[in-house]
């Protein structure tokens, strides 16, 4: 299925065209459902999920907009809204952090930067110029929709420290991504 | 729009968000805040399109059957007529439910839209006055309509933006039941849109206007057929 493709299917969508938004289902709802299921980590939920995400995308289809962001990234945010939406209703709403500096770690020295390679995609460069343990945290953190408590539980370090550390190579890696 | 100008606080707040790190009541903060700072959901588009190189990570896994008949029933029972190109759109209370700040992100830079409903003094006639004002954050107000109760006609402001060139906005009544009815073209700096009676008439308490882009010369087939980029509903004095 083609970038167009999806496209077309998602702007009939958007014209109520009921056919299109099942030809939509059928090429990505085993993408979405892979989403679902890898953050909820149940099948029962996972398919609650999917319910919620294509209603979503029924009632959003309006507002993808092409070049902001390829069709199926524009699904999967969907999916992966609900899906962490879904599992953060069942944890503390609200947590107390610290209040504490965002000061970006040091500049990373440059014959790191020049080890950066000029093929792939730019985050996992930029990845790449973030420590191991850090950067596995922010990929963990996207992928399986962990919580900050979570992260500092996997990463045997109080809570504050898990966000200051996360924040800190947030920032690192938007600078990269920048350059 | 360059993520480059923005401070080390609101680039890690918007990559915590995107990363999905934050609790309930904090990601319910953001989307707030996306709602009205254009800059910041920008800031957030950035990241969701950085990190979705991430998304190779999850393998597509063919979902139960019943699913894709659980989402057309919710969607679709009771609705005849949702599928009718355009208008099942329009005419769905659930997408008017459904269109929330992030829904209608335009081409046209908005990450968002707000609407105020102005009350006017009754005028000198006694007659209702309406007034709708639809903003749009990174611009004060977006347009305002205003509709002069004793001659009918609806008085226009400018917009606060263009459509692309061979793009006009057009104005339409979204009424609670039924298809949409054109209001006409918003005039490019500002003017009277002289309504018939029979339109008029159904500008009251509840009904939407909205503002969607259409080819040039307005919607060829009598329904809107472009986005929707300013709403508000109307409210009687």
């Amino acid at each position: 299925m083609s970038e167009q493709t999806l496209q077309g299917l998602i702007g009939k969508t958007a014209l109520g065209d009921r056919a299109a938004f099942a030809s939509l289902y059928d090429e990505t709802s085993a993408k979405l459902f892979g989403v679902c299921l890898r953050i909820l980590k149940d099948r029962a939920q996972a398919e609650d999920a999917m319910q919620e995400v294509y209603v979503r995308i029924w009632r959003r289809a309006g507002s993808f907009r092409a070049g902001q962001a390829s069709a199926m990234a524009w699904l999967v945010t969907i999916a992966r809204n609900q899906s962490i939406d879904m599992i953060r209703s069942r944890q503390p709403a609200s947590i107390e952090f610290d209040d504490a500096p965002d000061v970006a770690d040091e500049a990373p020295d440059p014959e790191a930067q020049a080890a950066l390679s000029a093929e792939g995609r730019r985050i996992d460069a930029c990845l790449k110029e973030l420590d191991a343990d850090r950067a596995a945290a922010v990929v963990g953190a996207y992928v399986e929709g962990s919580s900050y408590q979570e992260l500092a539980d996997r990463n045997g370090v109080p809570l504050n420290t898990m966000r200051t550390w996360l924040r800190r190579s947030l920032i690192k890696l938007r600078e990269c991504l920048n350059r | 729009m360059s993520a480059g100008a923005y401070s080390n606080d609101d680039n890690a707040l918007a990559g915590e968000y995107v990363l999905g790190v934050l609790p309930a009541d904090m990601r319910r903060q953001v989307e707030q805040r996306l709602a009205v700072d254009a800059d910041f959901a920008a800031l957030v588009g950035s990241w969701q399109s950085d990190l979705s190189a991430l998304d190779d990570a999850y393998t597509p896994e063919t979902p139960p059957r019943g699913i894709k008949a659980r989402i057309e029933a919710q969607l679709f029972a009771g609705a005849p007529g949702a599928n009718q190109p355009a208008g099942g759109l329009w005419a769905s209370l659930a997408f008017w439910r459904g269109l929330t700040a992030a829904a209608i992100a335009t081409s046209l830079g908005l990450a968002a839209f707000t609407f105020i409903v102005n009350e006017r003094a009754v005028d000198p006639a006694g007659a209702p006055a309406l007034v709708a004002e639809l903003g749009a954050p990174g611009s004060s107000v977006g347009l305002v309509a205003a509709l002069d109760p004793a001659s009918g006609a609806l008085q226009v402001t400018p917009a606060a933006f263009s459509p692309e060139d061979a793009r006009a906005l057009e104005l339409w009544l979204v009424p609670g039941e039924g298809a949409p009815v054109s209001l006409g073209l918003v005039p490019g700096d500002g003017g009277q849109l002289v309504l018939d009676e029979s339109v008029s008439s159904r500008l009251s308490a509840g009904a939407l206007l909205a503002v969607s882009i259409e080819p040039e010369g307005g919607s060829p087939t009598g329904a809107p057929t472009g986005p929707v980029v300013l709403s508000g509903a109307l409210t009687e004095n």
